[in-house]
């Protein structure tokens, strides 16, 4: 029993140390990516002509109640050259006819070069309303399957990858493309920002202000997102590490992604598989190559703001992550994989896809200690007493990493923010383990995407402030 | 298990890290709030200061020291710069000369070690500099920020400084990708003048190098000299790295002189096929109607790139609609895909179709091959 505590105590210590270390190297980019995006370039990209064009690719699935306002939102990013591509996953609701009827679709006729493989596509329409928008009607195959039809059809070398559920920042296009004309030959991905819409003001598919909602399931998210996005990516992008590029907000070379085979059909963590699929791909064939994470090129999204959803996309999630930690096994601590193969993948395995297991464990250990007397009372209070305080020091830290950004200034945002800091440790945060461990243990899930009942970004907003 | 005392030391410090993190979280949100507030407060009130003294020459509103050293005074400037013409630029430069703002920004520039504070002095002198601010941008072509690289460069080309093209070209070589493509867009400030030193570049470098020679070809392209011409033919006759040889007939199709037909079209029997493609668009930008027949028969062509590219050029050229109708009846049933293709492209199935509603279209073909495909 004390050398568990022991382990235990050990474990929670080189995890904090981890997170601590992510968190201040991305600081330190953070910092950086602030004073240039302060002194703009985002004019010299959009009167460039090098600019390099992009395929923005949505996957639809029964989304007849935002679809039109996505593509609209999508349609006025500010960038020179870019076309839109909806794939109809075959949805059961009227998404293919909001479409054509917003967008005056007409069928046409072009090659459709399968380079990668999808569900059979039933029809191909083309935009005449002024807008450069394709939409693939298919059979349902899911998400994955979806971009790939996308992907085939995309007439750029760049892919824009994200969902139906978004609202664009107009500026993302340019801040994440200006990363690819940095260095054109080594870019092969560029991940975003990602953060919850819920409780934001949006108007004609635009964000006229960011705020925190009330209900807490949300609340919890903006500051989880916040977490992830700002206190440990740009650390991950600055080692070249980037274990996952949001399916929300993820640009690809289209050539790497046909190379490795595009994206997995029916894997439920398909963002995360591509991403490590073409790390592997380009660290075993020594090809230099990098891909980044740029936090100023914003996309807000819908999260789930009720337990039911939530569990069940937490468990997804993790079953997601369960299947990518086995597929890629032998990159953990293997050093022909340089940096991801023995920094940052070993962290990643050992303290977001381990640590459910190990504070699953210490809710037994811990107890059991104290009631065996291995852990006196007070040493039980300190115990608990330094995991709350290390809990709210990563979800401050994430907050003042967050402040650059200048988004949630009222003192109402600010003080519920704060206060969901400190409740999330309270019920909240165990709520989440409990589904990554139901995950592990596997049985009845959610096999299928789309499961998230939507309102349409502008009516979400509303109803949650 | 650890003793009490170092527990309690733990829970300490860490809550009292906590608690300093908390109260500048709650300092920073207030100050930054009122931060933004005052600073766009400010740069309203010099906007109005800055149009009174431009308006009213003898308007004697004193600029005091305090108001010259506030960057949002320095961010009024720069908005009011891109905001005016003529006779009020150099009133405008007369109060920035007369203030010291430029002097201030060439000091932060050089001296100060904050990353924020250069930044804004690079892009300041880029914005405000004139011929005075030329050595300190050129020095600092050579900064250690690829930003203030990009800003000295892009003021260079502001103040049309024409030694900066010399020095701006030789360092396309060494550049990262992005510093050298924002260098290729303040050359094309420069306008013709650049068009020489960039020929050079590429007649030297070609050959130890194909990315940078690449990229001048490019911008010899946007900069449309006709006099790139010639030497761009000589170039093709020469042994070139595939990049460097798709940019000169890429260059060549640009500028759009008559000379480079010829080599064109023997470029379409070309080896690769990324060499027949690019030569086939390019023929399309020529604007000459006689590539029509060499492009047809690049349609027929075994890659679907080239084929397709063909079909985009023909639609590009004086009666390449009509030729691309033409071609729907072609015995290789790809050249008709790829003449189709070009023609919808080109908006002639929407204009077909609603022909073809008010009865009668000379767009009957194309409607008749797309029926012939299933997909009317």
């Amino acid at each position: 029993m004390k050398w568990v505590g022991y382990a235990t105590i050990a474990y929670f210590i080189a995890m904090q140390a981890y997170m601590l270390f992510l968190a201040v190297v991305s600081a330190a980019a953070l910092r950086r990516n602030h004073h240039l995006r302060r002194f703009g370039r985002v004019g010299e990209m959009l009167s460039s002509k090098t600019s390099p064009p992009v395929s923005i690719i949505i996957a639809a699935y029964n989304e007849e109640a935002g679809i039109v306002d996505a593509v609209r939102s999508m349609s006025i990013v500010r960038y020179p050259r870019f076309e839109i591509v909806v794939i109809n996953d075959g949805s059961r609701d009227n998404t293919l006819a909001a479409l054509i009827e917003a967008f005056d679709l007409e069928k046409v006729r072009i090659p459709y070069r399968p380079e990668l493989e999808s569900a059979p596509i039933r029809a191909i329409f083309r935009g005449r309303s002024g807008v450069d928008i394709t939409v693939i009607d298919k059979e349902n195959g899911g998400r994955a399957d979806a971009l790939n039809a996308g992907i085939n059809v995309a007439r750029h070398s760049y892919v824009f990858c994200t969902d139906a559920d978004v609202v664009l920042d107009p500026d993302c296009l340019v801040h994440s493309m200006q990363r690819v004309v940095e260095d054109r030959e080594r870019t092969v991905g560029v991940g975003g920002n990602v953060r919850p819409l819920n409780g934001s003001r949006v108007e004609l598919g635009h964000i006229i202000e960011a705020g925190v909602p009330r209900r807490l399931i949300p609340r919890m998210q903006i500051l989880e997102y916040l977490r992830n996005f700002l206190a440990s990516r740009p650390a991950w992008s600055w080692m070249n590490s980037v274990p996952i590029v949001s399916g929300a907000f993820g640009i690809w070379k289209k050539s790497v992604v046909v190379e490795v085979g595009g994206l997995t059909a029916g894997h439920m963590g398909e963002d995360m598989d591509l991403t490590m699929r073409i790390h592997r791909h380009m660290l075993v064939r020594g090809i230099p190559y990098r891909i980044v994470y740029e936090p100023a090129a914003v996309i807000w999204t819908e999260v789930p703001d009720t337990v039911r959803v939530l569990r069940r996309q937490r468990i997804r999630w993790h079953r997601g992550l369960m299947r990518v930690v086995s597929d890629f096994r032998d990159m953990t601590f293997n050093p022909r994989y340089r940096q991801m193969g023995t920094v940052a993948w070993p962290g990643f395995v050992l303290f977001e896809y381990l640590a459910p297991i190990v504070e699953f464990i210490g809710w037994f250990v811990v107890p059991t200690a104290w009631l065996l007397g291995a852990i006196d009372t007070t040493a039980l209070v300190w115990l608990l007493l330094i995991a709350l305080g290390m809990g709210l020091l990563n979800s401050l830290i994430a907050l003042l990493l967050d402040e650059s950004f200048g988004y949630f200034n009222s003192p109402t945002d600010t003080s519920r923010l704060i206060a969901v800091a400190a409740i999330e440790n309270f019920g909240l945060r165990q709520l989440t383990v409990l589904w990554r461990i139901r995950a592990l243990l596997g049985g009845k899930g959610t096999r299928r995407w789309g499961n998230m009942e939507r309102r349409g970004v502008t009516n979400l907003a509303a109803d949650s402030r | 298990m650890p003793s009490d005392s170092l527990l309690q030391v733990a829970v300490l410090v860490i809550f009292t890290v906590n608690a300093l993190l908390l109260m500048a979280l709650v300092i920073l949100k207030v100050i930054h709030r009122r931060r933004m507030h005052d600073h766009d407060a400010r740069r309203k009130s010099y906007l109005g200061l800055l149009s009174r003294c431009l308006s009213f020459p003898n308007n004697t509103e004193p600029i005091t020291e305090a108001i010259a050293e506030d960057p949002a005074f320095l961010d009024a400037l720069i908005d009011m710069r891109n905001a005016i013409s003529g006779d009020e630029v150099s009133t405008l430069h007369r109060i920035v000369n007369r203030h010291g703002v430029i002097e201030r920004q060439r000091r932060h520039l050089d001296s100060s070690w904050l990353l924020g504070r250069r930044l804004r002095a690079a892009v300041a002198l880029a914005e405000l500099g004139d011929e005075l601010s030329a050595d300190t941008l050129m020095a600092h072509l050579d900064d250690r920020e690829p930003e203030i690289r990009i800003q000295c460069a892009r003021g260079l080309g502001r103040i049309r400084w024409t030694p900066a093209i010399d020095e701006i070209v030789s360092r396309f070589k060494e550049e990262i990708p992005w510093v050298r493509v924002r260098f290729s867009d303040t050359l094309l400030g420069f306008g013709t003048k650049a068009t020489w030193p960039l020929l050079a570049y590429v007649k030297i470098n070609h050959r130890f190098d194909h990315r940078g020679p690449a990229l001048a070809l490019r911008t010899i392209a946007q900069v449309q000299d006709d006099q790139a011409v010639g030497p761009l033919l000589e170039l093709l006759d020469e042994r070139l790295h595939l990049e460097v040889e798709l940019a000169t007939i890429e260059t060549l199709g640009e500028l759009g002189s008559p000379e480079a037909l010829p080599p064109l079209e023997q470029r379409l029997r070309a080896s690769r096929w990324e060499i027949r493609a690019k030569a086939a668009s390019s023929l399309g930008g020529l604007g000459d109607p006689s590539a029509i027949p060499h492009l047809v028969e690049a349609m027929r062509d075994e890659s679907w790139w080239v084929r397709r590219s063909a079909a985009g050029a023909i639609a590009r050229l004086p009666d390449g609609v009509a030729a691309l109708y033409q071609s729907l009846d072609d015995e290789d049933p790809y050249a008709a895909d790829a003449a189709a293709e070009a023609l919808i492209d080109v908006g002639e199935l929407v204009s077909a179709r609603r022909r073809a509603d008010q009865g009668g279209s000379r767009h009957e073909p194309l409607l008749a091959h797309m029926r012939g495909k299933g997909n009317s």
